[in-house]
């Protein structure tokens, strides 16, 4: 029932959003209660499969402990950008930068993006799974052009472009794993299940080819490098809580379907080929991102080239295999809620300011002092400031990575370290100085500050207490990683 | 559809680059038609409906319309000259012989070399889209991937599974009518489809 509701709920807002036709009150009350019910339906799903382990509806849809890690990050984070999104358009109106035409098309978008990155977690089937994932991508190229600049324009076609390629490279990937199935099963439905179930009659080859071509296809979803030259400029581009959900979201759901096809690949081969191409990704967009971090000009670019670097730890974390696991799955949810928070502040700063480079920002903790500290935690959280969730896990992956890969640790240390400089030096220079004349002192409406207020306070409570439940669901997900 | 492919890089007339699409996506729907008769399903017809009619009707429909209102004629160019062009296609080609896709080859029902004409078509599909600069080649470039991708699932013995057909189809339709929306906003904004001349993001 909760599933069957949660899928519905997106559907049902897009239809009375459709019927909306003057007031946008009415689109944001119908987006924020489409965001409640998600968040209460996963809530009871999450519940489920804590006591139940699964959580299934019909044989097309099933929720495991690492479905349910990902859905409760999605949800969160979908709720509380779909409240941020009512702030942020509200003074985008007043400004006269949008109207109702494109408040209803965005919102429209936003509930086809959820309800297909919903839908991508839920499904039972990896042919279902690419096919929301490919509509994630189709939802959100006009979000990401939304404000219809050439740039904007440039960012979508890109991100159209190379996604499609990449979620065609996955899906070859993905068909090569469904040679290892006899004629009977094919022409039957295929769940994750009966892939695994055959996965010992795939020839080791073909289980190598079909594991790169998934890692690179979905990895180019993830942002790994070098496949991820579209995600500055999409979350460059895109309004500011579509990029905290493109962030926060919809990499963890890419990176979940990377991982479903490592569990098949690993029933064929031992681990360490699996581990090792995700240890190499990870390591490169490490690198990558470290160094770009370090000369960003804008701090939305900024905000980008730090989710390659923490999907490239999480990748690392992964690879690293054991404690980096369960790290790299705790990684996601701090890295989801520090990045939206982030995200979030960035359109706040945008819309005071209006400018996008981090040096054109001055005197932030003067002119906006909420969302300035709101920012400075999420940083703190970023970079992995003790006592913020991000610390530990970071400590964990590379404590998990020291005894088979010291370089390959002590290399990423040392990047840790460059990154804390990197984007310190971006954030002292945005937080203090001598503001513009011309800026008006003060916060926008309620609704701008009380997201970013939720996320802090649960990226807080999280780092200090890891609720138990939480450590089950970690612990069977693992589990099946493994 | 390997021919068609390489057809596709030499050709300037972007008419012309719509019918080899279509000629493309006719092999497939005939494959599918071929299959039907040995395994006729319900779903493998409306996967079979669903190709004719999205890649036979729809797609040359969209992009027609689109060189018709922007009244383009020819298509924007490669970034390689012909010789260099059909020397990495040569390559590419070849690669498929490597030793390391072998195995590949061994999935094949009917022969095992059919196999690997998809995949040296998803490989000169590829190369279409890096090599080609107007935003027309790099669509009917990723749309040629997928009829290559489409082509070894039926070489290889898959084709009783129409979720890959049905679904890929549905998906390929929502994307040609974004990717013509999209089109049309670059060629207002830039007053071309030359996707190389789209440099405001490089940093």
């Amino acid at each position: 029932m909760a599933l069957a509701l949660l899928l519905s709920i997106p559907i049902i807002s897009i239809l009375l959003s459709l019927l909306v036709s003057r007031k946008t009150l009415y689109l944001e009350c119908i987006a924020v209660c489409a965001g409640f019910f998600e968040l209460a339906a996963t809530i009871v799903i999450i519940w489920q499969v804590i006591h139940n382990n699964h959580f299934s509806f019909t044989h097309l849809f099933s929720v495991d402990a690492l479905g349910a890690l990902v859905l409760g990050i999605t949800s969160v984070v979908g709720f509380f950008a779909l409240i941020y999104s009512v702030g942020y358009l509200r003074v985008e109106m007043e400004k006269g930068i949008v109207d109702f035409k494109k408040v209803k098309l965005y919102f429209l978008l936003v509930h086809t993006f959820l309800g297909a990155m919903i839908t991508a977690i839920v499904s039972a089937n990896p042919i279902g799974m690419w096919i929301a994932i490919e509509a994630t991508t189709l939802s959100t190229t006009f979000l990401v052009s939304f404000y219809n600049k050439s740039s904007a324009i440039e960012a979508a076609w890109k991100y159209l472009v190379i996604n499609s390629i990449g979620l065609l490279l996955g899906f070859f990937g993905m068909i090569l794993y469904f040679t290892s199935l006899p004629q009977e099963s094919i022409s039957g439905f295929v769940d994750w299940n009966v892939l695994i179930l055959h996965a010992p009659l795939l020839n080791p080859v073909i289980a190598k080819i079909a594991f790169i071509f998934v890692l690179i296809g979905f990895g180019t979803k993830v942002g790994l490098a070098p496949m991820h030259t579209w995600l500055p400029d999409a979350h460059g581009k895109a309004p500011a809580p579509v990029s905290a959900l493109l962030s926060g979201t919809l990499l963890n759901i890419a990176f979940l379907a990377i991982l479903r096809f490592k569990v098949i690949t690993d029933t064929v081969l031992d681990n360490w080929y699996t581990q090792n191409l995700l240890i190499f990704f990870g390591l490169l967009s490490i690198v990558i991102a470290v160094f770009i971090i370090f000369v960003q000009q804008k701090y939305k670019r900024l905000l980008a080239y730090s989710s390659i670097e923490h999907m490239g730890i999480i990748a690392l974390g992964f690879g690293f295999g054991g404690l980096g696991s369960f790290a790299a799955l705790l990684h996601m949810i701090y890295h989801s809620c520090a990045k939206s928070l982030m995200f979030f502040a960035s359109g706040n700063i945008f819309l005071k300011f209006g400018k996008s480079k981090t040096t054109s920002i001055k005197g932030m903790i003067h002119v906006m002092p909420i969302t300035t500290i709101f920012f400075f935690i999420g940083f703190l959280t970023l970079v992995g400031v003790p006592p913020f969730g991000i610390f530990m896990t970071e400590f964990m992956i590379l404590m998990s990575g020291i005894s088979n890969h010291l370089v390959i640790s002590l290399v990423v240390l040392i990047l840790l370290v460059l990154t804390f400089v990197g984007f310190l030096r971006h954030t002292v220079g945005m937080v203090f100085g001598k503001q513009d004349e011309s800026v008006q002192l003060g916060e926008f409406n309620w609704l701008t500050l009380m997201p970013l207020a939720g996320v802090s306070c649960i990226l807080i409570v999280l780092s200090l207490y890891l609720f138990p439940e939480l450590q089950i669901l970690a612990q069977r997900a693992v589990l099946y990683i493994n | 559809m390997f021919i068609s492919v390489v057809l596709l890089h030499l050709i300037k007339r972007g008419s012309t680059a719509i019918v080899l699409y279509v000629f493309q996506s006719a092999l497939i729907a005939l494959l599918l038609i071929l299959s039907s008769f040995d395994h006729p399903t319900f779903l493998l017809g409306c996967a079979i409906v669903a190709t004719i009619a999205v890649k036979m009707i729809a797609a040359p429909y969209f992009f027609s319309s689109l060189l018709k209102k922007h009244n383009l004629k020819f298509l924007v160019g490669n970034y390689f000259n012909v010789p260099v062009t059909l020397l990495i296609i040569t390559a590419l080609a070849a690669l498929t012989r490597a030793h390391i896709f072998k195995d590949l080859a061994l999935l094949g029902v009917l022969h095992a070399d059919f196999l690997l004409i998809p995949f040296a078509t998803i490989l000169v599909s590829l190369f279409l889209i890096i090599n080609g600069r107007g935003a027309l080649s790099q669509m009917l470039g990723i749309l040629s991937l997928e009829n290559g991708i489409v082509s070894f699932a039926l070489f290889a013995g898959l084709e009783q599974n129409p979720g890959f057909q049905l679904g890929i189809t549905i998906n390929i339709f929502i994307w040609i009518m974004m990717v013509s929306v999209l089109a049309s906003l670059i060629f207002k904004h830039h007053g071309s489809l030359d996707v190389s001349a789209m440099k405001r993001l490089i940093e």
